[in-house]
């Protein structure tokens, strides 16, 4: 009778905690792991592919204006695969690695989160479906998606490329920035200028040639 | 030839010219019957709910883990498993329970009883930083999104507790969990305690924590800066970057935390909170955060010892022109240059005032003062305005019994209570119907004094008022039973954003909504067009004219 109580009891204190594709413990959270169940479509896992992710301040330092990366902005991946993030977080603070847009029959939300609580790291997998498509991961943390931190996983070459990409895509809503005239753009304003001069010149020419 | 040309030219200048005067202005003058009133008509889609809540069983008293949190009545009460969650501590609280919150198991950790006096002495909290409202390159919102009252959502930063997950709703939803808010939250923790408390800044501007009025050593154990002031004692904390303050605070009393870089920008934009340091007693559990500020639902020992409840008042204010950049730009660069060289503090003014981190009407939802006759209610009221709050309640004369966190000689009685900027009264609300503490019950009004405060950028009612209300003035689902005008306009998106007439719902709404436009005076618009058709024909002659004189 003892030990069965003794067992609830480590369950309640024992500092980390698991249940269907959830665990978490001090360092780390994991939510919607699946290792496992095989995505509407996929007959079988096709195959398996790991990728190391790494996170935070300095992978954004290539990118003027931005402030948090991830090391790498899209991965492409085949049907059916079973990709295996360790997910490697650079900094002091959390950060996540995130997708959205999964079946919401096996992943609640549609989402998959690998979520490291300070500098360490994380290591999960999950199936992707079999369909031909472009999936968002991104860091939910406030304003770290906008900063920089999104990326995308394309299956079977995706149906598109996310926008605001770093070093990838275009902005939606970018910004604007103080215009500065430089020579070249002054020298191409007064060639554009003269050939504007020329062109009227020569029609007329040919109008009066045409005419004749 | 020039001649008639002159001609043409002095036709053409005079027609347009009396169809200048003649043409009607943006006014136009009544006639003998003044036009009709419009009726203002609120769209159900642009009108939320006075009180919409999906836990209403969070409202009643009950005990978690062995944690008796206190009822709090009103519609939208504090989430008692996070308050069980901080009181235990995150990461001594069962799974379920920590589930129910978007804590981090990290965010609160107690240990080490070393006076053997039944609560923990060892405390780590730990916050992050949180941009609320901000811009996106990804489209035209803001994100996380934040109302502090219908329509209205200004750009704010925000201490929170260490969280898990999204920072959003949910993947759908943008709006901020209701955990990321404001204002930042305040902070308990016992006389005596050593307190780390880590700062871990998630956010893209550099941040630090000065503990304000708290007793601290200028520098920590290991010589590091422990005062928060870039100028003097340590450098800025970057995005990305952690820093821990270690303090064991030897009195008790309400006090601040601040960020202190470029206060005039950061404190203001909200990093900003109360920060209690309670009497050292026996077994005293504290409730280390109170999240959206108001009742605390955990009383410390001395408060449920001397009073009957207690809550935490933050008064705010932001500034249109200050938060202006968050919004407009994304690149941090952008930001720094609009935020810190083209605002200018002494040359604006605020715009919203916030009580515990919303505006009026929302202040009806969670920031009521609910008591029952008979009761001494303790309030710790913090001024994070820029200027001095005169604190007025009606119906009741509050006594002040400590300034600052120190106990005052002789308590001062008053009807306005003044406070300076980042002061901390301590206050008791008596509700004895004395004539003197109190005149009875009823639902009584309760803001700063100085008018600004009562509006909402210049719109009101709005502002940081809020409520002292009585408990039978309170109606089932915790919304105040108010006898006044109708609140509907208030709760609508078009409101504050200056779209609907103050008195639209007033039984006399023919006298005071807007009058319908008038149609151009009929008479001025056929000479202004048989001008300008004048003018248009010399025009065209002078055009031919001139072909055939080629
Ligand atoms: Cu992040
Ligand atoms: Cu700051």
């Amino acid at each position: 009778m003892k030990i069965p109580s003794i067992v609830f009891l480590s369950i309640l204190l024992l500092p980390a905690w698991s249940f269907a594709g959830h665990r978490m413990d001090m360092d780390s959270m994991v939510m919607n792991e699946n290792p496992m169940t095989l995505p509407e479509g996929c007959q079988r896992i096709s195959g398996d592919q790991k990728i190391t992710v790494h996170a935070g301040r300095k992978h954004a330092k290539k990118f003027p204006g931005l402030v948090f990366a991830y090391d790498r902005q899209s991965w492409d991946v085949a049907p059916c695969t079973r990709l295996t993030v360790r997910f490697v977080n650079d900094d002091d603070i959390r950060h996540q690695f995130m997708v959205h847009g999964l079946p919401e029959k096996i992943y609640p939300q549609g989402m998959f989160t690998i979520e490291v609580s300070g500098p360490g790291e994380e290591t999960a997998s999950f199936i992707l479906p079999p369909y031909k498509k472009t999936y968002l991961v991104h860091c939910d943390i406030a304003q770290h998606t906008e900063h920089g931190m999104k990326a995308q996983i394309k299956v079977a070459g995706g149906d598109r490329d996310l926008a605001s990409l770093p070093g990838l895509t275009k902005a939606v809503r970018p910004d604007r920035y103080p215009t500065d005239w430089t020579a070249g753009s002054i020298v191409s304003l007064l060639l554009a200028l003269v050939a504007g001069v020329v062109l009227v010149w020569g029609g007329r020419r040919l109008l009066k040639a045409m005419g004749e | 030839m020039t001649l008639t040309r002159l001609f043409y030219l002095l036709g053409i200048a005079i027609s347009l010219s009396l169809a200048w005067i003649f043409f009607p202005g943006p006014l136009t003058e009544a006639g003998l019957s003044l036009p009709s009133t419009v009726k203002w008509v609120p769209s159900l889609d642009d009108t939320e709910d006075f009180c919409q809540f999906e836990h209403p069983e969070w409202r009643q008293a009950q005990s978690i883990e062995g944690v008796e949190i206190e009822e709090d009545p009103q519609c939208k009460p504090d989430n008692p498993y996070l308050v069980a969650s901080v009181v235990k501590g995150t990461d001594k609280v069962s799974m379920p329970t920590l589930m129910k919150t978007r804590l981090a198991m990290d965010a609160v950790v107690k240990e080490n009883d070393r006076d053997g006096d039944g609560d923990p002495d060892v405390i780590h909290i730990k916050l992050e930083v949180a941009e609320l409202n901000g811009s996106t390159p990804d489209g035209d919102f803001l994100i996380p999104g934040y109302r502090i009252a219908p329509g209205l959502t200004p750009g704010m930063w925000v201490f929170v507790p260490k969280m898990r997950g999204m920072a959003t709703v949910d993947a759908v939803n943008l709006d901020a969990n209701p955990m990321l808010r404001a204002p930042s939250p305040p902070i308990r923790v016992e006389q005596g305690d050593t307190i780390y408390l880590t700062l871990e800044n998630s956010h893209y501007f550099p941040h630090t924590i000065h503990l304000h009025g708290v007793d601290h050593p200028y520098l920590r154990a290991d010589g590091q800066g422990n005062d928060g002031v870039p100028v003097t004692s340590e450098k800025m904390l970057m995005p990305g970057e952690r820093r821990t303050y270690e303090i064991t605070p030897r009195r008790p009393g309400a006090m601040l935390y601040h960020c202190h870089v470029q206060t005039d920008k950061h404190m203001l934009m909200g990093l900003q909170g109360l920060f209690i340091v309670e009497e050292n007693r026996p077994d005293n559990w504290l409730q280390t955060f109170n999240i959206g500020a108001g009742k605390v639902r955990h009383r410390s020992a001395a408060s449920r010892q001397r009073f009957d409840q207690e809550y935490d008042l933050h008064f705010q204010s932001l500034d249109k022109e200050r938060y202006l950049p968050i919004q407009a730009h994304n690149d941090p660069r952008l930001v720094a240059r609009a935020m810190n060289r083209e605002y200018d503090i002494t040359d604006s003014d605020e715009d919203f005032f916030l009580l515990n981190g919303e505006s009026f009407p929302y202040t009806l939802r969670d920031s009521l003062i609910v008591v029952e006759p008979e009761q001494k209610v303790l309030l710790q009221v913090a001024n994070g305005h820029p200027h001095t709050l005169g604190l007025h309640l009606h119906g009741h004369k509050t006594t002040a019994i400590a300034a600052d966190g120190v106990p005052l000689e002789s308590p001062v009685t008053r009807d306005v209570q003044a406070l300076a900027p980042a002061q901390r009264l301590t206050l008791v609300l008596d509700t004895h119907d004395d004539g003197l503490h109190s005149f009875g019950e009823g639902a009584w009004l309760m803001h700063d004094h100085a008018e600004k405060s009562v509006t909402s950028d210049g719109i009101g009612p709005g502002g940081d008022i809020g409520l002292v209300i009585y408990r039978k003035y309170l109606g089932e689902d915790g919304f105040p039973k108010l006898q006044g005008m109708d609140l509907v306009p208030f709760f609508n998106r078009w409101f504050y954003r200056k779209q609907v007439p103050v008195w639209a719902r007033s039984d006399e709404w023919a006298i005071f909504s807007d009058a319908a436009p008038l149609p151009p005076n009929t008479i001025r618009v056929v000479i202004a067009g048989l001008l300008l058709g004048l003018a248009l024909g010399l025009l065209v002659a002078l055009w031919r004219d001139g072909r055939k004189g080629r």
